[in-house]
Order: C-alpha cells, then structure tokens, then sequence
C-alpha cells in the first residue's frame, strides 16, 4: 500500500522533471514545429491503481496538470486536458475491461496486463487528452482542421515515450 | 435532503470533473492572452447581439419620451430659424449686427380631436390657458400651416383648421413678393384658392406660396404649398389660383403654437392708425 503511493509520487515527480524541462523545449525550442507536442505525463493518471477512488483520479489529474501549467507558463490549459483524461480514464478501462474483469488490487501496466491491452488503453486515453488539449489550446473549433493535424502528429510522437517507458522500466505497480 | 448526499454521492466524480473543468476554464480565460482573446471575441459576438436586441426593446419603450423630446427639440429649431425672430438693430447703423431679437414662440402640441370632413372643421390640442396658449396664435407644422387658435381653456385650446370656410391665411409667392388670402373654397382637403395675386404678376404653375408675415399669425416663409392651377377669368385683374397643400391634415399628431411676442404691439399701433382715420 505504501509502496503504491510512494511509487506513484516518485513517478509524479519524474514525469513532471521530464515533461516540464525537456519534452516543454522539443516542438517548441529545438525543432520550431509547435505541431509536433511531446506529452507523456498523462502517463502518471493512466498507471493510477484501478481501486483508487474516481473523484481522487479526477482530483490528481487536475494536479499533475497544474504543475505541468506552471512549467508551460499557459495557467489551467494542461489541468483542464489531465482533469478530463483522468476523468474518462474509468470509461476507457470499462470499454477495455477482460472478459475476468479487473484485479483492483493491480496497477493497469504493460506488466500487468499486457502490452497489447496497454498499447490500446495508453493511446485511446493519450489521443483523447490530445485533442482535448489542443482544442482547448485553441479554444475554438474554427481551427479543427489544425487541431486534428496536431493531434495526429503528437500522438505518434508522444505514444513512443509512453511505450518506451513500459519498456524500460516495465512497472508493475 | 439524505437523497440529495446519496445523488452528490453517486455522481462525485463527475461533480469534481466539472467543478475543476470549470476551475480550470476560468484560469485558461483570466491568464492566458490567446484563450482570453478568444474567449472575449465569442462573448463580445454573443452579448453584442443581445445587447443590440434588448436596446431596440428598450427603445421602443422609450418612443413617447423620444416623441416629446424631439418636439421640443424641433421647437426650439423653429425659433432658431430667422423668420421668427426680428434684427434689434437697424440698417441705418453703420456697424451693422446680426443679432435677433425673438419674435415668435413654438410650442409642442399634440392634437386630441381632429376632423376634415365638414365646412367648418377644428382642432382640439393639448396645450392651454396653463401653457400660456393666447387666442389667435398660428398653428404650424414642419410641412405647413394648420389653422388658428380660436378658444383656450385651461387645459385645451380650439384651433379653426385651415379647412374652415372662414380661415384666411396671408399668404404671398415665394422670391417674388406677390401677396393675398389664402382661402378654402373646395371639397378636397388638399386644395386651396390664392386670391388678390395681380395680372401682371410673373406667377407660374409649381411656384412656391408661403406665409407671407403680415398676419400677425405666422412668421413669414412658412410653407404652403405649390400652386396647381393657374387662370386668368375675363374681366378680371387678378389671377384665380389653385394651390396644392403640402400637408396632409387628416393624420395630424403632433403640431407646433405659434405665438408672436410683439402681436399686442402691432395690433395696438394698427388700431391707433385706424381710429385716426375714421
């Protein structure tokens, strides 16, 4: 039980480290082609444990996302995508749910669950916060066609860190 | 009430989605300059229209006030206008001053009872004794004369329409100086007869025929008509004239009081004159 918050406060940390001060520079700084948005710090609400309560993900989600707003000086835009990812997070797990059902007990990692179960639940959640974020970033649909084009090329991009870190690290909490 | 917790309950993650949803909208709007802009330009559209809707409401409700302000406004016009005022300084004077000195006083009336259908047709207006209405003051609007006021009671004044057998109205040709009665002969509100106009007069159809000022009634260049009809009868020295009214006298709301400040002067020195003779 204590491993599970420490683990997840650790992984909180780390990704807004990494989030906040190299992926923030790569679509922005280092290849000017703001199209491209790296964003894997969702990944802190995807590996949430499936027993921790739906308004606690909700209220964690709004967490990662205004520390995240702080190093992207753009105040409530990423809180406003995690709020919503994490809230969706449990219509995602239950469209996604084994035909056994969950073990709540478990953490809902590659490790766990498979990569292939993972590979589907990480993009559905990550091209959802996405467009989210993007449309919020545009704050209108005028621009839809652009906020699609964004949407499809950070989701490539953002799903390779997502999975690379499954990889590595393969968590099982 | 133990519903109530039970429903807050039940829907708690959504409630804490949209409470913070919300939060975090308000934060996007207040600190971010793209998200406000835009956020400000939408509402702007939006509140615009309302606002442009409800104003026209709001004045359609506000037209009677509107009405009397604007006929008062048009009052004070009129008296603007150099025919109803006098120059204080004469012309022997060297320097010369282009000063007025106000002669005649509009005053904003709506008409209560109207009629163009007998011989003898009146108006009743609105204005009276407490008004400072005096009998025998013109009656005009922006598009021409209406009658003259015959009896005022406190509240009320009578004034004989132009459609009256009896109404006689000085009235002269524009730029060209040629003056006489104007009197109602026919049957149709729109026509009347321009008397005393001599033969030799360079009078033609469509001239304009104004108030000429020597009435006492109506400042001069007051808009009558243009005349219709032109003829010469035989054996006789003046031309028999038909002049088309520019004003529609059967849908009358809103007319103007004329009274001269200097009547009592002139009548007074008229009268004077008059007694000599005799």
């Amino acid at each position: 039980m204590n491993n599970t918050i420490a683990i997840n406060f650790l992984r909180f940390l780390g990704l807004v480290v990494v989030q906040g001060l190299v992926f923030k520079n790569v679509g922005n700084d280092w290849l000017q082609f703001p199209y491209l948005q790296i964003i894997v710090f969702p990944v802190f609400i995807m590996l949430l444990p499936l027993r921790t309560p739906r308004p606690l993900v909700t209220l964690l989600g709004f967490g990662i996302g205004l520390v995240i707003d702080f190093f992207y000086n753009t105040l409530g835009l990423h809180a406003s995508a995690a709020v919503f990812t994490a809230y969706i997070r449990h219509f995602v797990l239950r469209l996604l749910e084994p035909r056994n059902g969950y073990n709540a007990n478990y953490s809902p990692t590659a490790a766990r669950m498979g990569i292939g179960w993972f590979l589907q639940y990480s993009s559905l959640l990550t091209i959802l916060h996405l467009f989210f974020y993007f449309s919020v970033e545009a704050f209108t649909f005028v621009y839809i066609a652009d906020i699609l084009l964004k949407t499809v090329v950070s989701f490539a991009a953002s799903m390779i860190f997502v999975m690379i870190y499954q990889l590595i690290f393969n968590p099982l909490d | 009430m133990l519903q109530l917790i039970q429903l807050f309950l039940r829907f708690s993650s959504l409630f804490v989605f949209l409470v913070l949803e919300i939060f975090c909208f308000l934060m996007v709007v207040k600190y971010n300059q793209r998200q406000s802009d835009v956020y400000l330009n939408t509402v702007n559209q939006f509140t615009g229209f309302l606002d442009e809707k409800t104003s026209q409401v709001y004045h359609y409700f506000r037209l009677y006030d509107e009405n009397v302000r604007l006929a008062r406004e048009n009052a004070r016009l009129f008296e603007r206008l150099t025919n109803a005022g006098i120059r204080d300084t004469s012309l022997q004077d060297s320097v010369f001053d282009d000063k007025q000195q106000l002669q005649y006083l509009f005053m904003p009336a709506k008409v209560v009872k109207n009629s163009t259908n007998s011989n003898h047709n009146y108006l009743i207006l609105d204005k009276g004794e407490k008004d400072g209405v005096v009998p025998n003051s013109g009656v005009v609007t922006e598009h021409g004369v209406v009658g003259i006021v015959r009896k005022v009671s406190k509240n009320y004044c009578v004034a004989m329409s132009i459609l009256h057998r009896q109404t006689k109205i000085s009235a002269r040709i524009r730029n060209k100086g040629f003056f006489g009665p104007l009197t109602w002969k026919s049957t149709d509100a729109w026509m009347f007869d321009l008397e005393d106009i001599p033969k030799h007069a360079p009078v033609a159809k469509a001239d304009t025929v104004e108030t000429s000022g020597y009435s006492r009634l109506f400042p001069k260049g007051i808009m009558i008509g243009t005349i219709e009809k032109l003829s010469m009868e035989p054996g006789s020295n003046f031309f028999s004239i038909t002049v088309r009214s520019h004003q529609d006298m059967s849908n009358l709301q809103h007319v103007y009081i004329v009274k001269n400040l200097l009547a009592k002067e002139q009548e007074q020195i008229e009268e004077a004159v008059l007694q000599e003779d005799e």
